[in-house]
């Protein structure tokens, strides 16, 4: 068996404040093989972003953050590479699209120019009539109309559902081995969604890219992903195939939130009930680490 | 571009109230504090006749509001009147003395700049490290003591026990420049003598610097200050999350973003080293404006004093709009504020 792109094992996190110390993510554990979708779902604030951050290792030098566990990237021990090793990852074997599009954009440069940089981690040398042309593509395959307006303006003068795009074509144009996507859709109308969706897929099929797909919206996580990792307050509570999951959840957390689906009108998870067993052990269909069906 | 051109034409209209404000003020206050002109400019021994004569001269017997008038309309011919204490026209006098001024406040300003925020940028990078520490130190000490205070300082530090640094004036003797412009620093490159260059450079260096700290310290704790909450952006995560470097990070993503906020201020103190000028240059026996200015205010010169005021006054909101231009012009929210139909 191939080693997976992305192998999270017995991973902690807490967060050290003056007083008090908060544990956010407990020995989560969480496999994503090459070319696989795999989805994370749960409700808000129950760490699916900090997962991503610590897989970046954006979180890792912060002052007051505990971390324990191991993330292992294609084979390699994430915390024994030094950091500059860690950093040369970046930007072109994993890439994340953040949940926050406008604000995730430099307000002082050009999406054009924002761009070009990033093409530039993947070749260097690149000019800036040629990142034009890659940049151009990217965009058209996101749907942007009108691209060399997009390229020539700020993140400001853009909308949301806009800036959201630019940021899917970023994350993507380099071919990451891995690409987080953290509520990639949030901004977007559903044809664009589904765009975006299929975009993903390729690379995930052509390229053989790993994609770990955070969503609350489980419509779009069941229609997407291959399997899936139910998260409720940093700890996998979940696991298997879609299938699976979605049609023999084991957990009462996951059961409530799949009650929940037909109440729900956007994408969202509403807040559930607290009566909720804690104490009720992991569900792990076994449907093999690599879980394809 | 048309909005940077509605913009200059704003800032110049407040600029003319501002200095029409300060020209009556000053019109006013110089005119009703006590002492006649005409008795300090031609001394105990005058007769009633002289007085009477120079104070026909002067028009100070017409109304205020008449003298203004009159005081106006020479100035929109470019005339500012005969300085009592110099015997020459005020115009004449300013152009002698105020590029001395202005060269110790350009070259403090450029220090203030170009210590000030890469200090500042250093101290946010390397946050609760020890860098950041020690430039805090230094920084508060900056702003912690008048710059005057400084001048008396670093003079006895580095020109007096130390002898390192020359301790008044602008260059050298044996250096005769011919005044082209008045800046020392621009003259001496015109007249191809490097030397008198570098000499010039080595008398300016120890006042502009005393000029200069406080605003060095002010630019550094603001810069870290903007900086610091620059770094908690989610622009600033992105640039990491695709493995760009922190020095480059430093440099261009969050050093920009954090300039905008800290330029006003940045601004109005380059704006307000004028004013400190004055006191270091007296510290430093610095030909400028200020022993001019004090000499004249001593001696109730009334259209020198008006006259050095003005000045003082159009360079401060010169600078000021200067300052807002490049805010404008750095900041794209401005800059492209009009493409929208
Ligand atoms: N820098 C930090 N310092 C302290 N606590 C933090 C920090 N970052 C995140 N947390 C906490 O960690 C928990 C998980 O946050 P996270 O952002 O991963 O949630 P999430 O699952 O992504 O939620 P959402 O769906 O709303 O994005 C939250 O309780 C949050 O308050
Ligand atoms: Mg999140």
């Amino acid at each position: 068996m191939n080693t997976p792109t992305l192998a999270i094992d017995n991973l902690n996190l807490s967060f050290k404040g003056l007083l008090s110390r908060t544990q956010v993510l407990h020995s989560v554990s969480l496999n994503v093989e090459k070319g696989e979708r795999v989805a994370l779902v749960g409700e808000s604030g129950s760490g699916k972003s900090v997962l991503a951050r610590l897989v970046l290792g954006l979180l890792q030098d912060q002052r007051g953050v505990e971390v324990s566990g191991r993330i292992g990237f294609a084979g390699t021990e994430l915390d024994q590479l030094s950091r500059a090793a860690r950093r040369a990852l970046r930007g072109r074997d994993m890439s994340m699209i953040f949940q926050d599009p406008t604000s995730s954009l430099n307000p002082m440069f050009t999406i054009g120019n924002q761009f070009h940089e990033v093409l530039q981690r993947r070749t260097p040398d690149l000019g800036t009539g040629q990142a034009q042309d890659t940049a151009r593509s990217w965009l058209d395959r996101v749907s942007i109309p009108d691209t060399d307006r997009v390229l020539a303006s700020y993140p400001f003068q853009l909308s949301g559902g806009m800036n959201q795009r630019v940021m899917i074509a970023m994350a993507l144009a380099n071919n990451p081995t891995l690409l987080l996507a953290d509520e990639p859709g949030t901004a977007l109308d559903v044809t664009v969604q589904a765009q975006t969706l299929e975009l993903m897929r390729a690379l995930a099929e052509d390229v053989g890219t790993a994609v770990l797909f955070i969503s609350h919206n489980l419509g779009v996580v069941r229609e997407f992903a291959d399997r899936v990792y139910v998260i409720h307050r940093g700890r996998i509570v979940e696991s298997g195939s879609t299938t699976a999951v979605f049609d023999n959840p084991g957990h009462p957390y996951t059961q409530a939130l799949l009650a929940a689906i037909p109440r729900i009108t956007g994408d969202g998870i509403p807040d559930l009930p607290e009566q909720i067993d804690l104490s009720h052990p992991a569900v792990h269909h076994n449907t093999g680490p690599a879980g394809h069906d | 571009m048309i909005a940077l051109t509605r913009l200059i034409a704003k800032r110049l209209a407040t600029a003319s109230l501002v200095l029409i404000g300060v020209s009556m003020l000053i019109f006013a206050i110089a005119r009703v504090i006590p002492g006649d002109p005409a008795r300090i400019a031609l001394g105990p021994n005058a007769t009633d006749e002289q007085l009477a004569k120079l104070r026909a001269e002067l028009r100070l017997d017409d109304s205020l509001p008449a003298q203004y008038a009159h005081f106006v309309s020479e100035l929109l011919q470019g005339d500012l009147g005969i300085s009592l204490y110099t015997n020459r026209p005020v115009t004449t006098d300013i152009a002698q003395f105020l590029p001395a001024t202005l060269e110790l406040v350009l070259v403090a300003g450029t220090m203030m700049v170009l210590i000030g925020l890469p200090l500042g940028m250093l101290s946010a990078r390397y946050e609760g490290k020890w860098v950041d520490n020690l430039i805090r130190i230094v920084s508060l000490l900056g702003v912690s003591a008048p710059s005057f205070v400084w001048a008396v300082i670093l003079m006895l530090l580095f020109a007096f026990y130390l002898p390192f640094f020359p301790i008044a004036g602008r260059i050298s003797e044996q250096y005769a420049i011919d005044p082209v412009t008045g800046f020392l620093l621009i003259d001496t490159l015109l007249a191809g003598k490097p030397w008198a260059w570098l000499d010039a450079a080595w008398h300016i260096a120890l006042p502009a610097f005393a000029l200069a700290l406080s605003g060095i310290g002010q630019a550094a704790r603001l810069t870290r200050a903007n900086m610091v909450e620059t770094y908690n952006t989610p622009y600033i995560e992105m640039a990491r999350s695709y493995g760009f470097s922190e020095s480059r990070i430093a440099r261009r993503y969050a050093f920009k973003p954090s300039l905008i906020p800290s330029l006003t201020i940045i601004g109005l103190d380059f704006a307000a080293m004028l004013g400190n000028a004055f006191l270091v240059e007296a510290v430093f026996a610095w030909p400028g404006l200020s022993r001019y200015g004090v000499a004249v205010i001593l001696r109730k010169d009334l259209n020198a004093i008006l006259g050095t005021v003005l000045v003082i006054s159009a360079t401060f909101l010169i600078i000021n709009i200067i300052v807002d231009l490049l805010i404008a012009w750095l900041n794209p929210r401005i800059r492209h504020a009009e493409q929208k139909p």
